[in-house]
């Protein structure tokens, strides 16, 4: 096949702009397809900064870099001008350890999960190992950037992170390992039979916020986004001071915000706010928290200034 | 009765010929063997002795790179290779 001569120049600019460079569908924010996806949660694991090229934005890209780089699937990456692979092989790069080479990094020693493991599930999870493992293939578990786990039987990979739990060893790649510290791991019937049930605190969810802690951190002078999501007639009668209404443009400014930013949310009494709140969290926000009792608690307990309604 | 269309594409034994075709232009002492799976997709192995010495990354390469043009265009006959073995002999 050939390549367009400038559609040639263009690429080879665009990979030689920084060391790292993927072709992906969508962009870092907001991957378009679940291995773009994967690769970007592999290298935001791995590096503070990289270069992403949206190839759904430009067609002629995405139809150019498969020629490019005889390669004919997105996502591609590439190191230094060099191709190194698709979604697949970074995966199995990144399971031994290798892609740490390739970026020039030193591997990182993580440090071991602490797993709790009930006595039920963990005479389960023996013989399951017991059953399918050994020849090298050993206990697995995964999880993955939704916070959902995963078990599985494989061979070893030379990054993956050892969690013992009462003589069970559990292996886990190095990004699952830093999601699962404080995971237990129990049996419970479902109507298919029995399954492996995990509970992962690191899980992001809404998370419940006192107005006397809310108090404390206003005055700790901490940063983080008060977000009053009322509508501007409530506001006009009664507003917590430093907090901002939630409006179209406020709600832009806060999704480009980096996704560990503390965003606390309040409404009048606590019910708009969660569901505000969980929106933020489906967005991918790690710090969310809702202000118990809203507004109104904030009056009685804090601020007899601030009137009800 | 709903009315369905079925627009019949192009027969997948040919396409397998095909790749196969393309893949022994590049690689003209390989063993090829093309498997059709569902519409448009296929499973490849390849065993040649022009793959030692090679990354698995750079071995693919190879192979996409010979049968590119049956897999780009608007509607081309190969949409997807499920599974690509590379083998040295």
């Amino acid at each position: 096949m050939s390549l367009d001569e400038n559609v040639r120049q263009e690429i080879t600019e665009l990979i030689g702009s920084s060391d790292v460079v993927l072709f992906m569908k969508g962009n870092r924010r907001q991957p378009q397809c679940g291995f773009s996806a994967t690769v970007v949660g592999i290298l935001d694991a791995m590096l503070p900064e990289y270069t992403t090229v949206d190839v759904l934005s430009a067609p002629h890209i995405r139809e150019g870099i498969k020629t490019f780089s005889s390669w004919p699937t997105i996502p591609q990456l590439y190191v230094k001008g060099e191709f190194v692979g698709g979604c697949d092989i970074i995966q199995e790069m990144y399971g031994s350890g290798e892609l740490f080479e390739t970026l020039g990094l030193e591997p990182v020693e993580t440090a071991r999960p602490r797993i709790e493991i009930t006595p039920s599930a963990l005479r389960a999870l023996s013989a399951a190992a017991a059953e399918h493992g050994g020849a090298g293939r050993e206990l697995h578990l995964s999880v993955d950037a939704e916070f959902q786990s995963h078990l599985s039987i494989a061979p070893r990979g030379r990054a993956d992170v050892e969690a013992i739990t009462d003589g069970l060893m559990l292996l886990l790649d190095p990004i699952s390992a830093s999601r699962a510290d404080g995971i237990t791991i129990d049996v419970s019937d479902t109507p298919n039979g029995q399954a492996f049930r995990v509970d992962n605190p690191n899980a992001p969810r809404v998370r419940p916020m006192s107005v006397r802690d809310l108090a404390t951190l206003v005055e700790s002078g901490e940063p983080f986004e008060l977000l009053d999501v009322r509508t501007p007639e409530e506001r006009a009668i009664a507003a917590i001071p430093g907090a901002v209404l939630l409006n179209e443009s406020e709600a832009a400014r806060i999704e480009s915000l980096p996704r560990d930013t503390m965003l606390v949310l309040h409404c009048h009494h606590g019910g708009r706010s969660q569901q505000a709140a969980e929106q933020f969290v489906a967005l991918g926000f790690s710090q969310v928290w809702n202000v118990v009792g809203g507004i109104d608690a904030w009056s009685q307990e804090i601020d007899s200034d601030v009137p009800r309604y | 009765m709903a009315l369905q269309i079925i627009n019949a594409g192009p027969n997948p034994i040919d396409v397998a010929e095909q790749i196969r075709l393309a893949i022994a232009e590049t690689l003209p002492q390989a063993t090829i063997a093309v498997r059709p799976g569902g519409p448009g997709h296929f499973e490849i192995d390849v065993t040649d002795a022009a793959f030692a010495g090679k990354p698995r990354v750079r071995q693919q390469q190879l192979v996409y790179g010979a049968i590119a043009h049956l897999m780009s265009g608007t509607n081309p006959p190969v949409h997807a290779v499920d599974r690509l073995d590379c083998r040295i002999p």
